[in-house]
């Protein structure tokens, strides 16, 4: 099979875990005890006025015909309405979804330019300085609550040495690609960004960085001790090329694995590093909507962060399939 | 089950690493402190004393801003006072805004982090193991019907979903009588231990499916072993061979699972604690929530006390599932987040 | 000669001068191992997995070395390589390579490791001895599956082999720097740009062509596949494709058919032989199977617990062999002819290879059917057959004869356990 076939594949299978996620969704409003007229209708409303009410929000059709409806609506990118906020839930949602997406990518890119590095290195000096130092720093990092590390940097950088923003995404990274062209100064709306966005990607990231160096430097010592790799030194290539070209190659095929199974803890500690920092995502988004019980809402939330998880993971399985070429073969 | 060698591998491991002795240490001190915390504790973690609040730990000092304000000639008068504050002997780690002692309120954390961690990990395995088994031994409709709705469960984020059902469910919290104070052995303590429900059975919820994946993926490969056939061919139930033959061999990769779960959802514990998420105040995540409120004014503590806290015991935690998978190798490895 | 540490002609069986020279130096050696010594230090003890090891390879032959699994003879192939991991190490001993450039070129840096046209690589900085490896020495694996890279296409494999060696004769100084001038910033910019590789457009054509010397059908396509689209039997021409990439001069062969079927087995084994015949190469061939060693080796080396025990030419060895254990081995195989075929498996189990427990004696002695009281003493030095090409043995059968009053008794070990024989 080849790569193309693949992507199609585990396209199709994505669309289906899609569907289930809708349905689950869907599903969430009959296992919550009352009836959602009660979120919406005054508390004196009599008999009539709560039939009205059901009427109007379809309430009062069979369930497979509010499912239908609920999918169709979906389909047309409609994902009802807020009463809360008395708008449209859809373009509340897309707003809120760069900067939370912003705020993932930081927090990955620095895991894994800094992990995958320190991860190699660790290994290929096992028992050194350098090696205990990296076990020390995974260990700390994967027993750290981020929220906690978030604090702890606030206290320290910002408090104590008025370094960093501590709240909010006054300059957002679509600022600093606009100030290249525009008349903002390039270096100044950079620094800003940088002052927005660099104690919440280490508090998220953190995590990440001690999970993917453990792996990494695991991953390493495995690869480093099987006979490909002796018969790799034989012939005589550089000691370069027998590291990274291929112990690290194959060694990032577990680590892309676990990546993937990891998503939900990346996007669920984004959640919680919003709340954080104030950062106006996806995740504040969502603390909101339960706490006003905005269901609609709540349902659109949990409706895009579950497909992102599904896009990135077909996304993770292409990474996995080119690194190893025989899972497309299967 | 348990073999000899297993027994072998563990003290071997065990004799060989500093750290999973340190992790043990960790492990057992935060399950006494846990357990005996009414005998720890030097003060009723709830009592408040406001006379004594935003005491900082022993060896530091902090000054204390109170602002007052009155009514002085029919206009407001606000005045700040700025007090030096020592740290004092009977609240070695300081108290917090509402002057309770910090060191008795991390004591009896240690109580919830624990009773989730463990209550919400068996909850979670009790669910997902047979699931998993059944579906692996049986194949068919029903693991395809499993694997699918893994899918689907795992594109929710435990920590969205967790609050997503708290949210809906609402915070039902369990009071469960302090055995200690009841028998009379300790006097001015809390009679009574919330255990945070809804908590429990919501990580519980979220979490299964990693034990699920874990023990179909055992029967899996188990069920076309000689000596699984041969039993079934001697006549032994399915159910007898899933008891008898399915269950022990699959067992030591749940026990290493578990425990990173323990660790994970004690993480997950305080994340909904420190979000409010929580039927109990008597918890980690919720103490650091309040000391976030203090942190810009000088009263650093209060935040950072209970999150050492975590950090130790997951940390000890996270020590020992080491140990434990790199005595018995089961071949897991990063599986299983919050 | 001059040096008193250089390889000589020294004769045969002086035990005096033995130290002093290669055992049994011939003018068409290529390579020369002397005592060579590899350990383990594990943490159940010390592994003395090869001990004191002699044994020459001269041009164009084919030299096995065969034993039991656990007597040692993969590590001494990866020894002659220098390729031991952590926790072993080569604790002692020499291997001279002949090669004329590389002597001229060390004779006034590193006089004591030269002699002659030879050099000792043990003597040789890191870095020279890495980049011996492909024109000097080359080898094939016994599995060639968990040989070769499962993600990396097979030809990309082999044309880095001729890749490393064209860049080696452009530029050989670099060629024993330790990333080889090929850094980690080389390799991030080559992952970087579309069109820039290690391997080269021509060694890829190289590699193709080494795959069709191997017999490999479709080389062109198949060059473009993974490992696991190849069979054993065609892995593993690939891997002596890569091997002979190098153009090496000596070709270590280690338990090369070892993985495959037995039909596969035999066309390996003529490849191997019609290669090295055309070629001129020489073959260090390990194996534990005598079939193997008769149908392809000139001479042969016979492995016990890290020893080689007895070496000879093949007829001298097989047809007169000196050594209990040799005969046992031999007796081993089951005779076709024999109307009544009988394995004759030599009884007892492989000694133990850890240091604390072996003891100074003879350790074939406890499985040894005519086992004496001298062999309780320290094994003797090569016994050497007089008028024979070098056959020797370390036994004291090929010094004097076997005589029933010297027997052990047959119990002697059996009450011993748990003793240790130098207590």
């Amino acid at each position: 099979m080849s790569l193309g076939r693949f992507a199609i594949k585990r396209t199709l299978q994505g669309i289906g875990v899609v569907w289930g996620v809708i349905t689950v969704v869907f599903a969430l409003r009959f296992v919550t005890p009352g009836s959602p007229i009660n979120a919406v209708a005054p508390l004196d409303a009599d008999q009539e006025t709560r039939r009205a009410i059901a009427a109007e929000l379809g309430l009062d059709q069979p369930l497979y015909v509010q499912y239908g409806q609920y999918l169709f609506d979906l389909i047309q990118g409609d994902m009802g309405f807020s009463y809360v906020r008395g708008q449209a839930v859809t373009p509340l949602v897309a707003s809120k979804i760069p900067a939370t997406v912003e705020l993932a990518v930081a927090a990955t890119v620095v895991a894994i330019v800094l992990s995958i590095p320190l991860g190699v290195i660790s290994a290929t000096r096992r028992n050194q300085p350098v090696d205990y130092g990296a076990t020390l720093f995974s260990l700390f990092g994967i027993s750290t609550p981020n929220f906690w590390l978030g604090i702890m940097m606030i206290l320290i950088l910002a408090v104590e040495f008025g370094v960093f923003k501590t709240s909010g995404r006054s300059v957002d990274v679509g600022d600093v690609v606009l100030s290249t062209v525009g008349p903002e100064p390039f270096l100044d709306t950079l620094l800003g960004w940088l002052s927005y966005i660099t104690l919440p990607a280490i508090a998220l990231g953190t995590y990440f960085t001690a999970l993917i160096t453990r792996l990494t430097r695991s991953g390493m010592l495995d690869e480093l001790g099987k006979p490909y790799v002796r018969a790799t030194r034989a012939k005589g290539l550089p000691e370069t090329l027998v590291r990274y070209k291929h112990a690290l190659r194959n060694t990032l095929t577990p680590v892309v694995t676990v990546l993937g199974l990891q998503l939900g803890t990346l996007i669920g500690g984004a959640v919680i590093t919003e709340a954080v920092f104030s950062w106006p995502g996806l995740g504040t988004l969502v603390i909101r909507s339960i706490n006003l019980r905005d269901w609609p809402l709540l349902q659109g939330s949990l409706i895009v962060i579950g497909v992102s998880f599904v896009l990135v993971n077909i996304l993770v399985d292409m990474v996995y399939a080119y690194l190893d070429p025989r899972v497309a073969y299967e | 089950m348990v073999s000899e060698r297993v027994i072998r591998n563990l003290k071997s491991e065990f004799r060989t690493s500093a750290l999973a002795k340190l992790g043990l240490v960790l492990v057992v001190g935060v399950v006494l402190v846990a357990v005996f915390a009414p005998f720890v504790a030097p003060h009723n973690p709830t009592a408040q004393n406001l006379g004594e609040s935003q005491l900082p730990p022993l060896g530091f000092t902090e000054t204390k801003e109170t602002t007052t304000s009155e009514m002085e000639d029919g206009e407001v008068v606000t005045r700040t006072v700025q007090e030096r504050v020592e740290a004092d002997a009977a609240h070695p780690l300081g108290t917090d805004g509402l002057g309770r002692d910090m060191l008795s309120r991390v004591v009896y954390g240690a109580r919830t982090s624990l009773a989730v961690g463990v209550l919400g990990t068996l909850f979670a395995a009790l669910v997902g193991v047979p699931v998993g088994l059944i579906a692996g031994y049986y194949r068919g409709k029903l693991d395809d019907g499993l694997m699918r709705f893994a899918d689907v469960s795992l594109a929710f984020p435990s920590l969205v979903l967790a609050i997503a059902l708290i949210g809906l469910w609402g915070r039902v919290a369990v009071p469960v009588p302090d055995p200690f104070v009841v028998a009379g052995l300790v006097s001015d303590m809390p009679e009574r231990f919330t255990l945070p429900g809804t908590v429990i059975i919501v990580v519980g919820l979220v979490n299964w499916v990693w034990f699920a994946r874990i023990a179909r993926g055992e029967a899996l490969s188990l069920r076309d072993q000689e000596y699984v056939k041969a039993s079934r061919a001697l006549g032994a139930s399915h159910g007898r061979v899933i008891r008898r033959h399915v269950l022990p061999n699959a067992i030591t990769p749940i026990i290493v699972l578990g425990t990173v779960q323990v660790a994970a959802i004690i993480l997950l514990e305080s994340s909904l604690s420190f979000l409010g998420f929580s039927g109990t105040t008597l918890s980690w995540g919720f103490d650091i929530a309040q000391g976030r409120d203090y942190i810009s004014s000088g009263q650093w503590w209060i935040a950072t006390v209970p999150g050492l806290a975590i950090m130790l015991s997951v940390i000890g935690v996270n020590l020992l599932g080491d140990w434990l998978r790199d005595a018995l190798d089961p071949g897991i490895e990063g599986e299983g987040g919050v | 000669m001059s040096d008193s540490s250089a390889p000589t002609e020294a004769s045969a069986g002086d035990h005096a001068t033995r130290r002093r020279g290669a055992p049994d130096g011939h003018a068409d050696d290529v390579l020369r191992v002397r005592d060579l010594s590899t350990r383990f230090f594990t943490e159940e003890g010390q592994v003395n997995a090869v001990e004191s090891v002699d044994f020459s390879v001269r041009d164009g032959e084919v030299f096995g070395i065969v034993g039991e699994s656990g007597s040692g003879k993969s590590v001494t192939a990866l020894s002659l390589i220098d390729l031991i991991d952590s926790p072993g190490r080569i604790t002692g001993g020499e291997v001279w390579y002949r090669d004329a450039d590389l002597a001229d070129e060390f004779r006034g840096d590193r006089p004591d490791a030269v002699d002659g046209e030879f050099v000792d690589t043990r003597r040789l900085p890191e870095g020279v001895r890495r980049s011996l490896r492909g024109p000097a020495f080359s080898t094939v694996f016994q599995d060639p599956m968990s040989s070769l890279n499962p993600s990396v296409t097979v030809g990309e494999q082999i044309a880095e082999a001729v890749e490393v060696q064209r860049r080696a004769r452009a530029n050989p100084r670099r060629t024993r720097s330790r990333t080889q001038g090929y850094g980690l910033g080389r390799l991030l910019v080559d992952a970087a740009v579309p069109n820039r590789s290690f391997t080269s457009e021509s060694s890829h054509a190289r590699a193709v062509e080494l795959l069709e010397q191997v017999g490999i059908p479709d080389p062109a396509d198949r060059a473009e596949e993974y490992p696991h689209q190849f069979s054993g039997g065609m892995l593993q021409r690939a891997m002596i494709a890569q091997a002979l990439a190098g153009e090496p001069d000596v070709l270590v062969a280690d338990e090369p058919t070892t993985a495959l079927d037995v039909t596969i087995q035999a066309q390996i084994l003529n490849l191997l032989r019609d290669l090295q015949e055309e070629q001129d190469t020489s073959v260090v061939l390990i194996t534990h199977d005598l079939g193997v060693i008769a149908r392809m080796c000139n001479r042969v080396g016979v492995m016990y617990a890290g020893r080689i025990v007895e070496r000879g030419t093949l007829s001298d060895v097989f047809d007169d062999p000196v050594h209990p254990y040799t005969r046992g081995l031999l007796g081993s195989i089951p005779d076709l002819d024999d109307p009544a075929p009988r394995l004759n498996p030599i009884e007892g189990n492989v000694p133990s290879l850890l240091d604390e427990e072996m003891g100074d004696r003879c350790y074939f002695a406890d499985r040894c059917p005519k086992a004496m009281t001298d062999c309780l003493q320290p094994i003797p030095e090569y016994g050497v057959d007089p008028g024979t090409e070098g056959h020797a043995a370390r036994c004291v059968l090929a010094e004097r004869e076997y005589a029933d009053g010297d027997a052990l008794p047959a119990d002697h070990f059996a009450r011993n356990a748990g003793v240790r024989d130098d207590d």
